[in-house]
């Protein structure tokens, strides 16, 4: 525990709990998640688009929820379990495959943040109405406007989900 | 204009496929997954704004702050001196003072002033400036002058990390010569006007002018029943792709690397190399996966790609390191391009039966030609037409291509349709079809056409309005303007509108298809992917012509091998493209099946052709196997024909390898050739009396694309449009600060990018008539929805409020006073 | 972003001593989604030296009732409130407020505190850099006076500045009659917005903090509802949004309460519709009226009169939602 008295309000050594591994490094206080997930660890699924808050595209998931790592300061994430779309073909979730094949997708470039945020809705609804997967999605931009096949990848994803169960 | 001197290559006949199979293994098919996908959903992707290189240092431009501006001094000391910054780039370098912003030498023409799209049409047509200014173009890259706020002047910084170059951004001290300037094109044209940029036009800020007159419009006019006159106004809008602009570069001694974000890398290289003085092949070029472009991103002689590359390579070769230049989301709203601001009004004459016998449309745009006749010319028959055109030069960031050119042809069609289909009380419809024809000629004229050149004579529009009007219900569903008001209080509307297809097939591309030694394919082509899935359907095209899995051919497009492809992919993807693809492919085939036939003799060792008394005809491939056609019981695997044909040092044979060149048309001028193929739309609305708010309830939309190769990715195009049209019809808008020019919404909380909640349904239908003139008979869907949905909700919005409201996008505001002015009509009290 | 200095803290004293060590140059990071953004574009009458980080404390998430009152920890997240099932069936308003704010990855950081006390949204106040040195940030003038207003204030300004509150859950919480406890008093919510000095959004002092928000329990017969205006479904702040609150004795009103937001600086109490409607009976004759008396002060800007008949609308159309 780093006493008040001793913190200067600059960086810290802090360890960063992302995908089951465990990162030790020196964060500054300005710097984002994204940035640090991104830039210095090189997991570069996490994009940027907005920069802001306002199109999801750089959604992980911080102990089950889906945030923005834009909008969050990595020195404030030290002990939290941080997930990453890059987790997601190591641990054969099959929304990875359901994508590709419902082809809910054009460039690309959001996908992962989309991805991210079914995701983190299958975690805790494993069997999700349409409306519940619009009202999970609705946050997140796609400029390719692929959002009808987001809904037909996150289906196919929870069919295959309950197939695995069996 | 003398095109001689211009360098405008003559126009060619265009080619278009008379060969199409019926039967398809894999073309066509639904349920082949996207080959890019899992790499993508995966977060494996790389894109350029990924891309990261040892020792990399991060350049960020600075952006003007004044909308017209010129910098008097600069110091940049302390930038200097900032630890962590390795090199600034001033505008007053010498080495930047012959690089100026446009690629006359290459295939283009003028920077942000004219899209090459536009630059040919026919008419009359009249540059308002000389040809020297009007090749000056877009400036220099990092000058010392500022055209709109956001402008890339003055200096750039190269540091270690991309926050240490902003910070050293703002060390940067000048003094600034504000200069008057002018935002509204209107206000552009008054003389006396202030000179959005004397560099350019040192008069007035005219830039072009063109004339467009096919018949005789005043005779048009007396011949009518009725004449209406209107206005109509659409406001810029912007690309705010998903990747915001970077580009790597690290020189190596006498060698370059570029990893390029544009959808024409190569054309960017070539104008890189001839203004560095590097040869080409020195130059190696890495085309990563793309956020998106649209075409109004990937412009190769614009700032935020041409300078973008100019900064990086000269800061690379001075400080030894690799340089990523990059853009956060603002400087990216500053510098790809908007769709134009435009004033355009109409005077239609036009029988009771709905026959159009004369349209005048005198349009005013800011920077970009959007001429608004085109789609008269194009796909009518009516006789008479007339376009007075202007284009003002004024102080906002530049305009071009954004899928796409067409947005005001589109619109000014539709408009038109329905504005006639209202005076008569009649449905759109029957408007449409009574109008449906090709440059003045009627449909029999067509028909005609097509017999002769071989196409299936098939009645596109008719076709589409019949499978969209079932989808939609239109016939129960269509009323009178301003007529129904929901249970929930709201105001119901239907809005249906037409055009043709892009069928533009331009360009030229060209590719390889080389197989290795164990049966597997590449294709062998460099392209930019903006999502249109090239990888699968290129795969699908090979694998279906050389009877391969689709497993077994593979595009890996992101690097130089010699041979490039037409992008955008969104007009050119498979109409241009595919024709290499798929004739290398036929090619290869053959060479296969003569593999399989003749023997190799290697000294004393002589190996047998898998088919040793056969002629390559007796023979067919499947799935990857090599058999014969009368006894497809004896059969090879094609890796047993093809294994001693290999790449490697152990080789017998010569690799098996085939390319082809292409060369489509020319931006629709080419003579006798007419647009065959129809789009057509429909939508419902529920506009909310009270707030001005608008509901999409459901886009039907009919895309003929001759033939889907894979309908999943058209598809996709359908929707992904949809929600772009939707936008824009009712959001999307660049919003400028009157007096200073300052662009107020630069972000993605302001500038309203649509949600999956703001439509409720589309319902997507493709047409294969077979009459594109692309491979297969396909044509393009990768523009036409996003520039046509605009007009629809228009149109629809009509429907329900019984006043338009042409004036995009239609905003609450805009709304609400439509409807004031319907009750007005209909003498409500207020 | 650019460096500043950053402290978790560990109880509400610890932060409220580091706000006084810092001496109003520091200010609480919630959720972080506002403040996080200012820092990007360098928005600021005054920059801000440091963030003192109040997540580190524990246990300030709660949602209850207790003491006959809805009580909310500062740092209750928007999407936990929103889908509360206490707060939907009795709270209806603040629940659907919560539930229409920006986006749901937005909802999962973004803390009630945080939301209430969240700076304006005026474009030149946020042009990065302070592009315009406007009355907010200390200057001279107001840009949104003669420029681009339509989404500004309509009921006029505060010493010139025509922003508005953009804040969802704040015209809820006030129609619901709740109250903000600070570090050092209980706040009526509606006094807890600053009237006098558009450099301020709210009337806490630079080491006061926000605690708690207090909802006390609707009386049996009534019912509440938000409405929000916005282009775009989901991520877009309001163009105009309202919330309503109604008592009912038997078939007329006992008493109301109505207040828009993001039409003023601060959330703006619609008394005179809400004065309106008692003793009479919710019908469309009735909250037209009422709305009509609401809106009749409205000042319109060049641009935005506009929001005047979305005003009116969302009136009407939370109070018959209470009938
Ligand atoms: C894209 C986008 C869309 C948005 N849309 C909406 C919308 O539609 N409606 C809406 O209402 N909001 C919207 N917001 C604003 C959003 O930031 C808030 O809704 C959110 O609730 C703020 O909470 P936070 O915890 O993240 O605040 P923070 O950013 O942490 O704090 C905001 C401010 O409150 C102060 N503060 C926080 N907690 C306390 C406390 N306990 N005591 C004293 N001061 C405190 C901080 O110092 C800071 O000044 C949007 C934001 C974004 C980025
Ligand atoms: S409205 Fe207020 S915040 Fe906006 S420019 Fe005017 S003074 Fe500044
Ligand atoms: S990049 Fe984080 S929300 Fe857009
Ligand atoms: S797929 Fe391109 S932005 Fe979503």
């Amino acid at each position: 525990m780093v006493q008040k008295h001793q913190d200067d309000g600059g960086g810290k050594k802090i360890t960063l709990k992302i995908n089951d591994n465990e990162y030790s490094m020196v964060i500054e206080p300005h710097w984002t998640l994204r940035e640090v997930i991104h830039d210095k660890l090189g997991l570069t699924g996490t994009k940027e688009m907005c920069d802001k808050g306002a199109c999801g595209s750089c959604t992980v998931i911080m102990d089950g929820r889906p945030i923005l790592s834009c909008m969050t300061l990595a020195i404030e994430c030290e002990g939290r379990k941080i997930e990453t779309v890059e987790n997601l073909e190591v641990v054969g979730n099959p929304l990875v495959e359901a994508y590709a094949d419902n082809h809910a997708m054009q460039c690309g470039y959001c996908t992962p943040g989309f991805v991210m945020t079914a995701k983190a809705l299958l975690d805790r609804n494993p069997d999700p109405a349409v409306e519940q997967i619009k009202d999970a999605l609705e946050g997140n931009i796609c400029r390719c406007g692929t959002y009808p096949a987001h809904i037909d990848a996150v289906l196919d994803a929870a069919k295959r989900l309950e197939g695995g169960k069996k | 204009m003398d095109k001689k001197k211009l360098g405008i290559m003559e126009i060619e006949p265009l080619v278009r496929d008379r060969y199409i199979q019926d039967e398809f293994n894999l073309i066509g098919k639904r349920g082949i997954s996207r080959m890019c996908g899992k790499e993508k959903a995966g977060g494996r992707a790389e894109y350029t704004r990924d891309v990261q290189l040892p020792g990399m240092l991060y350049c960020r431009i600075l952006p003007s702050p004044y909308a017209h501006a010129k910098i008097k001094s600069m110091n940049t000391e302390k930038a200097e001196a900032l630890p962590g910054v390795r090199a600034v780039l001033r505008y007053d370098d010498p080495e930047l003072a012959d690089k100026p912003l446009y690629g006359l030498e290459t295939k283009f023409n003028a920077g942000h002033l004219a899209s090459d799209g536009q630059a040919f049409y026919h008419g009359k047509h009249e540059l308002a400036v000389t040809l020297e200014q009007w090749k000056q173009g877009a400036g220099r890259v990092l000058d010392g002058v500022a055209w709109w706020e956001g402008h890339p002047v003055g200096a750039a910084v190269a540091a270690d990390t991309p926050e240490l170059a902003t910070e050293a951004l703002g060390l940067i001290e000048i003094e600034w010569e504000e200069l008057p300037l002018v935002l509204d094109p209107l206000e552009a044209l008054k003389p006396g006007a202030p000179l959005a940029a004397e560099e350019i036009n040192n008069r007035n800020n005219i830039i072009r002018k063109l004339k467009v007159e096919h018949g005789d419009v005043e005779k048009g006019f007396k011949e009518a029943d009725k004449v209406i006159k209107f206005d109509a106004r659409r406001r810029p809008y912007t690309v705010a792709d998903a990747e915001p602009m970077s580009d790597v570069i690290q020189w190596k001694g006498d060698n370059v690397e570029i990893w390029a974000h544009q959808q024409q890398a190569y054309d960017g290289k070539i104008i890189f190399g001839m203004k560095m003085g590097i040869p080409l092949n020195r130059i190696k070029l890495h085309v990563p996966y793309q956020g998106s472009q649209f075409g109004g991103g990937g412009n190769p002689m614009m700032h935020h790609t041409h300078g973008v590359h100019i900064i990086s390579g000269i800061l690379s070769k001075r400080t030894g390191r690799p340089v990523k230049t990059f853009y956060d989301r603002k400087d990216n709203f500053y510098n790809l391009s908007q769709d134009t601001d435009c004033h355009t009004s109409f005077k239609v004459g036009f029988k009771n039966d709905g026959t159009i016998t004369s349209v005048k449309i005198d349009n005013i745009c800011a920077k970009m030609g959007q001429y608004g006749i085109d789609h008269f010319e194009e796909n009518t028959r009516i006789p008479n037409l007339a376009l007075n055109y202007l284009e003002a030069n004024i102080n906002v960031a530049p305009a071009y291509w954004f899928r796409c050119e067409q947005n005001h042809n589109a619109l000014c069609l539709s408009l038109v349709i329905d504005h006639v289909a209202a005076a008569l009380g009649m449905d759109p419809v029957e408007v449409s079809l009574k109008n449906d024809g090709a440059e003045g000629r009627d449909m029999e004229y067509l028909s005609k056409f097509k017999v002769e050149h071989g196409f299936p004579d098939r009645d596109s529009l008719a076709e589409a309005i019949e499978m969209g009007k079932e989808a939609f219900d239109w016939d129960s569903k269509w009323h009178a303007p301003g007529t129904k008001m929901l249970p929930n209080g709201k105001l119901h509307g239907v809005g249906f509108t037409w055009d043709h297809e892009w069928d533009d097939t331009r360009g030229t591309a060209c590719a390889g298809v080389l197989m290795h030694c164990d049966g597997t394919v590449d294709i062998l082509s460099q392209k930019s992917d903006d999502g249109l899935n090239a990888m699968t359907t290129h795969c699908q095209i090979v694998a279906e012509e050389m009877g391969l899995k689709l497993a077994d051919v593979n595009f890996r497009f992101f690097e130089e091998v010699g041979f490039q492809m037409m992008t955008p992919d969104g007009s050119c993807n498979l109409a241009v493209d595919a024709y290499c693809t798929r004739n290398a492919a036929r090619e290869a085939r053959q060479k296969l099946l003569e593999y399989a036939t003749t023997p190799v003799k290697v000294l004393e060792i002589e190996y047998p052709a898998a088919f040793p008394e056969h002629h390559p005809d007796d023979l067919d491939v499947k799935d990857s196997i090599v058999y014969l056609k009368a006894n497809p019981d004896k059969n090879v695997p094609v890796a047993e024909v093809v294994k001693r044909a290999v790449l490697n040092q152990g080789g017998t044979r010569a690799p098996l390898f085939t390319w082809n060149w292409h060369r489509q048309g020319r931006y629709g001028t080419e003579e006798g050739r007419h647009r065959l193929t129809r789009q057509a739309y429909f939508a419902e609305v529920e506009v909310d009396p009270e707030t001005g708010g608008v509901d999409v309830k459901t886009i039907v939309n009919i895309n003929d694309v001759g033939k889907a190769i894979s309908p999943e990715t058209c598809e996709g195009q359908q929707y992904g449009g949809d929600y772009m049209g939707v936008g824009r019809a009712l959001a999307e808008e660049v919003i400028y600060d009157p007096k200073t020019g300052v662009k107020l919404n630069a972000n993605l909380i302001d500038y309203k990018v649509f949600t999956m909640r703001d439509i409720d349904e589309t319902v997507n239908l493709l047409l294969e008539t077979g009459m594109g003139y692309g491979p297969y008979g396909l044509n393009g869907i990768g523009e036409c929805i996003a520039t046509i949905v605009p007009g629809v909700i228009g149109n629809a919005i009509y429907n329900a409020i019984g006043e338009r409201v042409d004036d995009h996008p239609m905003t609450p505001d805009k709304v609400l006073a439509a409807i004031e002015k319907a009750k007005a009509k209909r003498g409500d009290v207020k | 972003m650019k460096p500043f200095k950053h402290y978790d803290v560990n109880t509400l004293d610890e932060a409220v001593s580091a706000l006084q060590n810092f001496a109003g140059k520091a200010k609480i990071i919630a959720g972080g989604t506002d403040i996080v953004g200012m820092f990007k574009d360098e928005v600021f009458a005054e920059r801000p030296e440091a963030l003192i980080n109040i997540k580190t404390i524990p246990n300030l998430d709660y949602i209850k009732e207790e003491d006959g009152m809805l009580k909310i920890g500062p740092l209750a997240l928007l999407e936990d409130i929103a889908h509360d099932e206490l707060i939907k069936g009795k709270y209806t308003a603040l629940a659907e407020a919560a539930r229409r704010t920006a986006s749901p990855h937005i909802r999962e950081m973004g803390t009630i505190s945080g939301n209430i006390c969240q700076q304006c949204r005026c474009w030149y106040f946020r042009s990065p850099n302070n592009r315009f040195n406007c009355i907010r940030k200390g200057g001279e003038d107001c840009y949104a006076e003669e420029g681009e207003n339509r989404y500004h204030s309509i009921f006029g300004n505060v010493k010139d500045c025509l922003a508005v509150n953009p804040s969802d859950t704040a015209p809820a919480l006030i129609a619901l009659g709740a109250k903000v406890k600070t570090s050092k008093r209980v706040l009526e919510i509606a006094d807890f917005y600053e009237k006098e000095e558009p450099k301020k959004t709210t009337v806490l002092d630079d080491d006061e903090i926000v605690v708690e928000i207090q909802v006390p329990q609707p009386a049996a017969n009534s019912k509440s509802k938000f409405e929000k205006f916005a282009i775009r479904k989901s991520i877009d702040f309001p163009i105009v949004n309202c919330a309503s609150q109604v008592e009912m004795d038997g078939d007329t009103v006992k008493s109301a309460r109505v207040c828009l937001n993001a039409v003023f600086a601060n959330p703006y109490v619609a008394q005179k519709a809400a004065e309106y409607v008692v003793g009479k009976t919710l019908d469309e004759e009735t909250v037209t009226a009422a709305a009509d008396l609401a809106l009749q002060d409205a000042k319109p800007l060049t641009k935005n009169a506009y929001k005047i008949t979305i005003a009116k609308s969302l009136i009407k159309k939370t109070l018959l939602a209470c009938k």
